[in-house]
């Protein structure tokens, strides 16, 4: 194994209920490299996203995000959030703040960041984005590329060890899928540790180190990703692809 | 006569008679709604908190006061506590303090549960995204709360809220049967001496219908002015 592991899944289970969504699911995340998760719908691909965070709390397993296994009691898991960036599907903008306090509350509350230091760093970026004109307003008055590329620096704003994205571009109109797609190629060549669940199969191939295939709580295939898509070798995977391709 | 000068012929003489009902009413729907509001501010939370008997405890008593009648709760607070040796003090020097004490027990004891429900609901409707991106960034639950939810449940909070006062003042009118000199105890005293109950009666509605209608204005302006705050 070339690298060093940022994020150790050990024997991830969640159920809900009597429903087994993960069912005992072991990988390895790299430093620097950025892996997509495909499947089908409902095949657990969120709940292992969220699993990650512990925003859903595993039934069994471990998760040891940089040396630290999060489900250790002791572990202030406020603390390890920190450093793990989240994007969502529908963006999740504050939206009672404008966008330059969407950007600044959490490093100025959370890092203890000076207000100025925070609007210099969020006017920095936004501009890297060509959005430095949009900083005083409100996520309604937003695109929802514009929204997307928002919450991407706005997770960007603390510096996060990895960053995790739930099907980015599922909300957004065509139209805009490229805008957001963009900023995370950005992202993937500047070196930064990425988990992507996502639908688009072609931007998966081209910015993705490693390609998993999540169906029925379990990992079927985990490969790179360009034999993934023109020698997988899971009957599902070869059954997905021909469906989705 | 006709009955507009009857109502004329009232209201010359009766006026002050009605005022005093007003303000008592008032007094009695501002001060059920502020003390309801605070009280069940903490049945939401305890609605809402983790630990399971507060919740239960929560639950049961906002269930039970919506559904039983606030006449009931009224004559039980009035009639009933004292049986029990609860009463409440008298107070020389505002006349009836304990009458007016069981009146604005009952009906904030009541207003609160309704309250709660409010608060609970207003901040259930806030996109549980929200908090997910909130925690996902680091803030624990109670910053999450302060910063990114209570500000948006406000908004869906404040308008319920401007209702419940109009509904308290119309409901109100219950506590007549108690002795409190509230607007409708005060209508009832002029028709006992004017034999004239139709054009007292109009006169009450008109002045509660005002009551309710400005009290409508007032918080429709203040939702409006909210909307525009922030786009
Ligand atoms: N909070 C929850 N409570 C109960 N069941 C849940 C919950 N979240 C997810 N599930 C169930 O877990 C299973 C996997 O859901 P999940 O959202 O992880 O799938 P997915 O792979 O992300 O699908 P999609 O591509 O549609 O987003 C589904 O059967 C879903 O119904
Ligand atoms: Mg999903």
């Amino acid at each position: 194994m070339s690298g060093h592991s940022i994020i150790q899944v050990r024997n991830l289970s969640k159920s809900f209920g009597k429903n087994l969504v993960l069912n005992e699911i072991s990988t390895d995340f790299e430093k620097n490299k950025v892996v997509s998760i495909i499947g089908p719908s409902g095949g657990g691909k969120s709940t292992f996203l969220r699993c990650l965070n512990l925003l859903e709390i595993p039934t069994s397993g471990q998760i040891i995000f940089d040396g630290t296994d999060l489900c250790a009691k002791d572990v202030d898991i406020n603390k390890q959030r920190q450093r793990i960036g989240m994007v969502f599907q529908h963006f999740n903008l504050f939206n009672n703040m404008n966008v330059m306090r969407n950007l600044t509350v959490a490093p100025v509350r959370i890092l203890g960041m000076e207000k100025e230091e925070a609007e210099a760093k969020a006017i920095k970026l936004l501009k890297r984005l060509g959005l430095e004109d949009k900083a005083s307003s409100y996520p309604s008055q937003l695109s929802g590329g514009q929204k997307q590329r928002i919450a991407i620096v706005r997770s960007l704003m603390m510096e996060p060890d990895v960053m995790l994205f739930d099907e980015p571009t599922s909300a957004l109109d065509p139209e805009m899928i490229g805008e957001v797609l963009d900023v995370m190629k950005m992202l993937a060549s500047a070196g930064m540790t990425m988990i992507i669940v996502t639908h688009e199969m072609r931007f998966a191939r081209e910015v993705s180190n490693r390609i998993l295939f999540l169906d029925g709580g379990r990992i079927d295939e985990d490969r790179p990703a360009d034999e993934f898509f023109d020698s997988p070798r899971s009957p599902r995977l070869i059954s997905f692809l021909d469906k989705v391709l | 006569m006709g009955f507009f000068a009857q109502i004329a012929a009232i209201l010359e003489r009766y006026t002050p008679f009605f005022m005093e009902g007003v303000k008592n009413t008032l007094i009695i729907a501002a001060l059920s709604v502020v003390l309801g509001l605070i009280f069940g501010t903490l049945m939401a939370v305890m609605r809402m908190c983790r630990i399971k008997p507060l919740k239960w405890i929560a639950v049961a008593y906002i269930e039970f006061i919506r559904g039983t009648p606030l006449m009931v709760q009224l004559m039980f607070i009035f009639y009933g506590l004292p049986m029990i040796g609860i009463t409440f003090p008298d107070v020389s020097w505002i006349p009836n303090f304990s009458r007016f004490m069981a009146g604005i027990v009952a009906m904030s004891m009541n207003s609160c549960a309704y309250i709660a429900e409010v608060i609970r609901s207003g901040i259930q409707a806030v996109d549980s995204g929200q908090m997910e991106a909130a925690r996902s960034i680091g803030f624990r639950y109670r910053e999450s709360m302060t910063l990114v939810i209570l500000p948006q449940a406000v908004k869906n909070i404040l308008p319920a809220l401007g209702n419940e006062f109009v509904t308290v003042i119309k409901e109100s009118s219950i506590v007549s049967v108690i002795g409190i000199a509230d607007l409708m105890f005060r209508t009832n005293d002029v028709i006992a001496v004017t034999y004239r109950s139709l054009p007292c009666l109009a006169i009450a509605a008109c002045i509660y219908f005002v009551m309710t209608f400005i009290g409508g204005r007032f918080i429709a302006l203040l939702e409006k002015r909210m909307r525009h705050e922030r786009a």
